[in-house]
């Protein structure tokens, strides 16, 4: 146990330090927002570029898909240089994090070439095909249809909450292709390009505002995807989903801390209720930042204890959510107001610093997306406390 | 940071934790409570296992994994005291196996001649009444006295385990030799995070108890650990247990490191393990259901121990208000 790293990895973060001291662009050249998390400004398309080339895009990968063969915690540091200077990591950042790292894990080298490489370059940006109406935390019961016709499958069905899906060069679909073999065993993934004949997207606006357009219906027609679209082994798509979302797992916490921190930045606490609910929130901040280091320490040692993490997940956005109800409630009729509520930061999404109601609003994304808190608590008290399933 | 056990630190928990179930299972506690079993024997294994030298500050990472593993098996020695009110003070007296408390308040040092007197009462002195040796905190400086030279008496509480004292000081002659050289607030964020350790020590017993519970228990025809509102509740108590637990040894690794963050870290860590007895004292009771309301279940030993913890040197709300100030 100790306060510091070691110094490989305070030498790989003083480079990294250099390098964006020297590279990273400024404000005015940054002014055109990013309107959903598909569509990435030209701005931002040329930095994800040259992080890509330099191998400061994802330091983990080798060097051909824009890395330098990094270790955990050098990666670690690596996000936290990025979250100290409020640089988003990507605007696309389900297809950086999840879709690229898919491809690369589960892919043939065509496809890597084809279509991760770009997405890494940021040249096109791609969605995640999970969610159905009738397919949300029990993802394994999705019902999108596709069948296997000589050259290519046809894909029939709906796709819903696809962040990003209007503004995406491709969407990663999960779809059903053994329907009498046992749910999780007739599942595959595929590459569905979304300017093929049949794909229809819908955008739809979030309680934030009916222009706030980020989630999407998706529906396939008789798509036709080419059958060397498919990812990884026909009905082996459920392996896809477990390692596809295991690919940010060990650094999901980290967005969470980094929320914490911008609201401790943020407070101002002014009485004393104010005071007590902002020393809970300094005190979650600085667990979760612990709690997180043990587990990534762990992990570098080779110790994966998956189930581990849905308590840094749990912890973490629920901490948020309530430090973020607070912070409205201790602004009483004035949290009403849309007025930003944190400095702007150019590189960052805007979503983070708008009004306070707005900012408790979007905390749900947290306890809800990715495993809702009830799921969670269900897998640590399955997994991790080795309660009988029920 | 790497806020994680190094390997000799994991060795070193794996020891301690053999020797504690070996020195002091849960008959013995019981014993203590029921039978007035002498738990002298127990300090001396514990002096034996070398665990009193653990005295200084750069120790704090290994006493602590000590102090939380004492926590869980509610030891009925005064090791807390000894190791995190006194031996920051006079760490020498401690080496050779004399326990020890302080008094942090109530007592007065007047001068006198070429030393000091000291007068007053204090109030609920932690093992007060059994310490050979107590630190006593006043305006002129730390003094050590020895227990012989007080009236101390063991005050009627609620926990069966606990020893707290009245400590009355009369006209006590102590000289500059008696004076420690220890930088009071130091010493403060130790016993802050002595009791953080032992009451997270304490929480975890309680969740152990109360999984063992869930798991054997039928009803419906089932373990009510397969329940979803049962489930649920243990898996936050795992959490507020996982999070006190991490800014306790934070406070432990910066006062083994004196960075000047210690003194936010052992409030945080007070502060935090308060929040956790709340929770897990509350959802541990009620998921024992009847069983946890009996004399002869072990829980009630873990439950008072983690509430004790709460009570003394300042609860939760008193540290958050510490942090905010802190921390602004």
């Amino acid at each position: 146990m100790k306060l510091t790293f070691d110094p490989d990895v305070e030498a790989f973060r003083a480079e990294f330090a250099a390098f964006l001291a020297e590279h990273a662009p400024a404000a005015e050249e940054a002014a055109e927002r990013p309107r959903s998390s598909s569509h990435i400004p030209e701005w931002a398309r040329r930095w994800q570029r040259l992080l890509f080339e330099e191998g400061w895009l994802l330091p983990a990968n080798p060097p051909e898909f824009g890395g330098r063969n990094a270790s955990l915690l050098q990666q670690y540091v690596h996000l936290e240089e990025l979250a100290k200077r409020k640089i988003y990591h990507s605007f696309n950042p389900q297809g950086l994090g999840i879709i690229a790292a898919s491809l690369l894990s589960f892919g043939t080298e065509e496809q890597k070439h084809r279509w991760a490489v770009p997405i890494l370059r940021a040249e096109i940006t791609a969605a995640l095909g999970m969610s159905e109406p009738g397919a949300g935390s029990d993802l394994a019961s999705l019902r999108t249809r596709a069948d296997l016709q000589g050259d290519h499958f046809v894909v029939n069905g709906q796709k819903v909450w696809t962040s990003g899906a209007h503004d995406a060069d491709f969407i990663l679909a999960f779809v059903r292709t053994d329907p009498d073999a046992p749910k999780h065993k007739g599942i595959s993934v595929l590459i569905v390009p979304t300017d093929l004949p049949g794909v229809n997207r819908r955008p739809f606006g979030s309680l934030v505002g009916p222009d706030d357009l980020d989630f999407n219906e998706v529906f396939f027609e008789d798509v036709k995807v080419p059958a060397e679209n498919l990812v990884g082994a026909l009905n082996d798509g459920w392996r896809v989903a477990n390692g596809s979302l295991g690919h940010e797992r060990n650094m999901l916490w980290l967005h969470f801390a980094t929320r914490l921190e911008e609201q401790i930045r943020d407070f101002q606490p002014a009485t004393v209720l104010d005071r007590d609910w902002y020393a809970t929130l300094v005190m979650d901040a600085q667990a979760l930042r612990l709690m997180g280091s043990a587990a990534l320490a762990r992990a570098s040692r080779g110790e994966q204890d998956v189930a581990a993490l849905s308590v840094l997940k749990l912890f973490g956005s629920e901490a948020t959510q309530k430090a973020a109800e607070r912070m409205l409630d201790a602004h009483g009729a004035e949290g009403l107001y849309p007025t930003p509520t944190g400095p702007q930061a150019p590189l960052n999404l805007d979503v983070f610093i708008t009004g306070w109601f707005e900012r408790y609003a979007r905390s749900f994304g947290g306890t809800i997306a990715g495993g809702t808190s009830e799921i969670q608590r269900t897998v640590i008290a399955e997994r991790v406390l080795g309660l009988p399933r029920g | 940071m790497i806020f994680e056990f190094d390997e000799d630190q994991r060795l070193w928990q794996a020891t301690v934790r053999e020797a504690v179930a070996k020195e002091c299972p849960p008959a013995l506690v019981r014993g203590v409570v029921d039978e007035g079993v002498d738990p002298g024997p127990l300090w001396r294994a514990y002096v034996r296992h070398g665990w009193t030298e653990l005295t200084g500050s750069g120790e704090a990472v290994e006493l602590a994994i000590v102090l939380e593993e004492l926590g869980r098996a509610t030891d009925p020695t005064p090791y807390l005291a000894t190791m995190t009110q006194f031996a920051p003070f006079f760490p020498e007296a401690v080496e050779k196996g004399v326990s020890g408390t302080a008094v942090f308040e109530g007592v007065t040092a007047r001068r006198d001649g070429d030393g000091w007197t000291l007068d007053g009462t204090a109030r609920h002195v932690l093992d007060g009444d059994r310490a050979d040796r107590l630190a006593v905190v006043t305006g002129e400086g730390v003094f050590t006295v020895p227990a012989a030279r007080v009236t101390a008496t063991r005050e009627q509480v609620f926990d069966p385990l606990l020893h707290v004292a009245e400590v009355s000081f009369t006209g006590v002659r102590v000289t500059a030799d008696d004076r420690s050289a220890a930088d009071l607030e130091g010493a403060r964020h130790r016993a802050l995070a002595g009791l953080a350790l032992t009451m997270v020590g304490a929480c975890q017993r309680i969740l152990d108890l109360t999984l063992e519970h869930v798991r054997t228990r039928h009803q419906f025809g089932v373990p009510i650990g397969s329940f979803q509102a049962v489930k649920h509740k243990a898996a936050d108590m795992h959490v507020a247990i996982e999070r006190a637990r991490a800014l306790a040894y934070y406070a432990a690794l910066t006062i083994a490191a004196d960075d000047p963050r210690r003194r936010l870290a052992a409030s945080m860590a007070k502060a935090a393990a308060g929040e956790c007895q709340s929770l897990v004292f509350q959802s541990g009771f009620q998921l024992f259901g009847g069983m946890g309301y009996t004399w002869e279940n072990d829980l009630q030993f873990a439950l008072k121990r983690a509430k004790a913890g709460e009570l003394l040197l300042g609860g939760a709300a008193e540290h958050r208000a510490l942090i905010a100030e802190e921390y602004a």
